[in-house]
């Protein structure tokens, strides 16, 4: 018969001792979680980041005391029923199969930390996607290799990224060639730019500063230099106190007027009258003209172009695609010019066989979609 | 019992097929599975060594932020084929096809899997679909990472067709291992292996196949939609033309999440053999371990989007996604819980292939606490696509997979070739391999979190000083390796004859010789309980005559 090997000689030696020891460790890694200091290695630009920082104190904290408590007690384990020498090569451990009582708690234990994890994740998830109100709308477009920027009412796309301090912002993002991200540390945040599809993030900026923008997503040969370390034509916001950035914006606006990537329709006003479109004429045009490629669901419904649910009454709406505010004006515009750009184009009203009446029944239509 | 009754008379159970003669028959196109899952192994091993070459490629060009060593485009090159080829070449060839083939077939009792000459198709294709991999660097690469996510595979050099290629290959392998492997533990086992007597390596491979069989379909799509997209320009994926790029990653990760599970499931089985046998202790909650690897598996399919928080899933999606990968968390804690208890009060020969699975508990665990941190989305938006994420799935496919392949390696390596592997050469490697590993992959979880962003030829210099910091390490890590390598091949002839158990462990494949004879058994034992009873009588009938020199049944005549 093989040896047992006596239970009560070995099996407690130590076993407070160290589980003591565990859980100072473990409590020690705790505090440090709650305390270390985030901030001084990695600044929180906009609110979000502080409570995504929250979640990570809470995430690593929990993580570090469950790691410590399975090492320690691996290595005690191993150390302490260790087979020492002259121990019979026939002998065996406690011939213990199961234990009910502490299966199921570290069955439960584990669960309600995932409730808890869930429910703190839930909390500050839905604080990040749940959209302010009265926000500064921009978007970013990735390009290969680069960034641009289209602000309200502002020209074309502008090289660099500024926020005014304070102000909620709704960030629209896409991309032009291939999949891009948008990737700002010190906000905590991160968005793909797919081709095809805007991504949106919601944050209102609380430090001042320059930060910069990366790339996260592999997007060709110079996806590396996608980011402000290393390029000579570098990616950064910057989160100005609402003076300076108002005069940026006044700079940038008059700027951008003449600008070579100027576009000179966008944000004119339009020549044709829309007072007395009629809604049901507009919904026959709609069918037949623009149904092939516009959805009436929301934004992200794409056929060719996008969804148009709402579409003149979502202040937060994305901009046309040539850059415009969607506003009744600027979508008569487009439908009357056309435009061709970077993000897609829109046939002009020769090429769709739009009468001008055409096109005011087609907004007084747009407007009826909520 | 009516089982015994069989055996005794050598009905049915006993007609074998006389082992073929010819070199070629019997180690080239052999449909032994044995001979089948040393195939496997040495392949994966050859290609391990090219994709360990890249990844010290790799390692050298990040010592410099600059880079330098190779341009931007040769290292975009060099990441996606060490990926492609560490999970499809290595990783998933060697725990299933390898130490799957080589194992499970003997520790239920069955003279070989159900179907051997589709077993032999399925090998083959292995190393074709390898070769063609390799075979991209000569018409350009792919770049975008072993993800190959459109329109950037799209814009990819030739290679990327032949890479769609290849895997889709590898795929068709991989599918047929998950049928023949599920129909083998369905129909095969021996008389009286229950499904609560099986070892728990063969609940690995039991769960592990159908995630082969469904996953791996998923994947052969959307390879076939690319490479149809690149060939002949139909817009799978091209959104201006009413594709879409998310169709690739929905298809891609669903694949390519169980595939995580394909990777750590017969790993998992291997950690649960192992630490019995060297504890000389039953596993701890042998159901529970079971059980959980059945959640998991199950689980596993229901969570592919977790890899797609930032890429535009709708809001609403995005909640059950979170919630089901932490629910991940449970079964797995209970199988760590489960393994930490099985050491508990046992009697520990501290062997390599020990030392190996007790590493695993302390790396995989950390690999896995870092999984839930990204299942939090809110988290995930910080980190995802950065180095952090590079360090979490190496901490699960190294620390987890290849810790467990290795244990693996130096427990099942006497029923290979009849010898053991060197232990003090052996031991060297694993604190090297620890110690290298832990140095390579640690610091890149900060790095992440820093700003460093994932699959870049160059970077911020402010992080070099952790990128060498890793690079140095990862050189120990090698080294290891290669120390692995040379003790595999110099035991190979050298090392001390091991008998037919050396572990003195209690499933069936050690109850017969080493190496495993053409048959495996003489007459097909019968099963009385599980394995893991160390104070128990072993739980076999029918096993009289493998040990002795008596002459196998007469081979049933053609």
């Amino acid at each position: 018969m093989p040896e047992n090997r006596d239970p009560v000689v070995h099996l407690d030696r130590g076993f407070w001792i160290v589980t003591a020891v565990l859980g100072v460790l473990a409590v020690l890694a705790i505090v440090w979680w709650i305390v270390a200091p985030i901030q001084s290695l990695m600044p929180e630009a906009v609110d979000k980041a502080q409570e995504i920082d929250a979640l990570f104190r809470f995430l690593a904290a929990t993580g570090t005391a469950l790691w410590i408590l399975v090492c320690g007690y691996v290595l005690y384990f191993a150390l302490a029923f260790r087979r020492r020498p002259g121990t019979p090569d026939n002998a065996v451990g406690v011939q213990i199969h199961d234990n009910n009582k502490l299966e199921a708690w570290w069955t439960v234990i584990p669960t309600v930390f995932v409730v808890v994890m869930a429910i703190f994740s839930i909390r500050i998830w839905y604080g990040i996607e749940v959209a302010p109100t009265n926000t500064l709308v921009v978007e970013a477009i990735g390009y290969q290799w680069h960034y641009t920027f289209r602000y309200p009412d502002i020209n074309g796309e502008v090289a660099e990224m500024h926020l005014p301090l304070g102000q909620p912002v709704t960030l629209h993002v896409t991309g032009y060639d291939v999949i891009h991200s948008f990737w700002i540390p010190a906000m905590r945040l991160k968005a793909d730019m797919v081709p095809g599809l805007i991504n949106t993030l919601e944050f209102t900026p609380t430090r001042p500063g320059r930060y910069e923008i990366i790339c996260t997503e592999f997007c060709g040969v110079d996806h590396g230099l996608m980011h402000s370390g290393t390029k000579d034509d570098p990616a950064y916001v910057y989160i100005d106190p609402p003076a300076q950035y108002s005069a940026w914006y006044a700079r940038t606006q008059r700027k951008q007027a003449s600008a070579s990537n100027a576009l000179p329709v966008a944000g004119a006003r339009t020549s044709i009258a829309l007072a007395g479109g009629d809604p049901k004429a507009g919904r026959a045009i709609f069918s037949q003209k623009c149904s092939a490629c516009h959805a009436l669901g929301p934004f992200d419904q794409r056929i060719v172009g996008p969804g148009l649910k709402g579409v003149l009454h979502d202040p937060a709406h994305p901009a046309l695609v040539n850059g415009a505010r969607a506003t009744p004006e600027n979508v008569a515009n487009i439908l009357q010019t056309g435009f061709k750009g970077s993000l897609g184009q829109m046939p002009n009203q020769a090429a769709n066989g739009l009468t001008s009446k055409d096109i005011a029944n087609l907004v007084a239509y747009l407007k009826t979609l909520k | 019992m009516t089982a015994v009754a069989v055996h005794a008379g050598g009905g049915l159970a006993d007609h074998i097929h006389p082992e073929p003669q010819g070199f070629f028959r019997k180690y080239v196109f052999s449909i032994d599975h044995k001979i089948i899952g040393i195939q496997y192994m040495i392949t994966a091993f050859l290609f391990m060594i090219l994709g360990g070459m890249l990844a010290e490629l790799i390692r050298v060009q990040l010592m410099k932020a600059s880079g330098g060593l190779m341009t931007a485009e040769t290292y975009n090159e060099v990441y996606s084929i060490h990926g492609s080829t560490m999970v499809w070449l290595v990783i998933i060839p060697l725990l299933t096809g390898g130490f799957g083939n080589l194992v499970f077939p003997v520790q239920i009792g069955a003279r070989d899997v159900a179907f051997p000459w589709v077993n032999m198709l399925s090998f083959w294709l292995f190393p074709a679909a390898g070769l063609m991999l390799y075979a991209s660097f000569l018409m350009g690469a792919p770049t975008a990472g072993w993800t190959e996510y459109p329109p950037m595979s799209l814009q990819g050099a030739a290679g990327t067709s032949m890479w769609a290629a290849a895997i889709f290959l590898i795929g068709v392998s991989s599918t047929m291992t998950g049928i023949n492997f599920l129909v083998t533990i369905l129909k095969m086992r021996a008389p009286g292996m229950t499904f609560t007597r099986m070892p728990l390596f063969v609940w690995g491979q039991f769960v592990t196949a159908p995630l082969l069989m469904i996953a791996t379909t998923a994947l052969g799509a959307a390879l076939a939609a690319l490479f149809i997209q690149r060939q002949f320009g139909v817009a799978f994926y091209d959104p201006t033309r009413g594709g879409s790029p998310l169709l690739w990653q929905h298809m891609f990760w669903f694949y390519s999440h169980p595939a995580v599970y394909i990777m750590i499931l017969p790993a998992f089985g291997m950690i649960s053999e192992i630490l019995p046998t060297f504890s000389r202790k039953p596993i701890f909650g042998y159901k529970m371990i079971a059980f959980s690897s059945c959640a998991i598996a199950i689980l596993g399919f229901m969570v592919w989007a977790h890899h797609m928080f930032t890429s535009g899933l709708a809001p609403a999606l995005q909640l059950p996604f979170m919630v089901l990968t932490m629910l991940i968390a449970i079964p797995t804690g209970i199988k760590i819980f489960s393994w930490v208890a099985t050491l508990w009060g046992g009697v520990i020969h501290m062997t390599t292939s020990m030392m190996f699975a007790i590493g695993f508990l302390a790396t995989f665990t950390l690999g896995g606490i870092t999984g839930v941190f990204l299942a939090a989305v809110p988290f995930d938006l910080h980190v995802h696509g950065t180095y952090f994420i590079v360090a979490h799935l190496h901490y699960v496919l190294v620390g987890g997979s290849l810790m467990g392949i290795l244990a693996g390696l130096f427990y099942w390596y006497p029923k290979m070739t009849g010898r053991l592997m060197n232990e003090t050469l052996g031991k060297w490697a694993f604190w090297l391999f620890f110690i290298g590993f832990n140095g390579t992959f640690l610091p890149m979880h900060w790095l992440g979190m820093w700003g460093q962003p994932r699959r870049v030829a160059e970077y911020d210099p402010q992080f070099q000083g952790w990128n060498q910091f890793a690079s140095w390490f990862s050189f120990v890590m090698t080294a290891a390796l290669i120390l692995v390598l040379i003790n595999a091949l110099w035991s190979m002839r050298k090392g001390k004859k091991s008998g037919p158990n050396p572990w003195n462990a209690r499933t069936l494949e050690w109850q017969i010789p080493s190496p495993m004879p053409y048959y495996n058994f003489k007459h097909v034992p019968s099963v009385l309980a599980a394995p893991y009873d160390f104070a128990e009588p072993l739980p076999y009938r029918g096993l009289e005559e493998e040990l002795t020199g008596a002459p196998p049944p007469v081979p049933a005549a053609h």
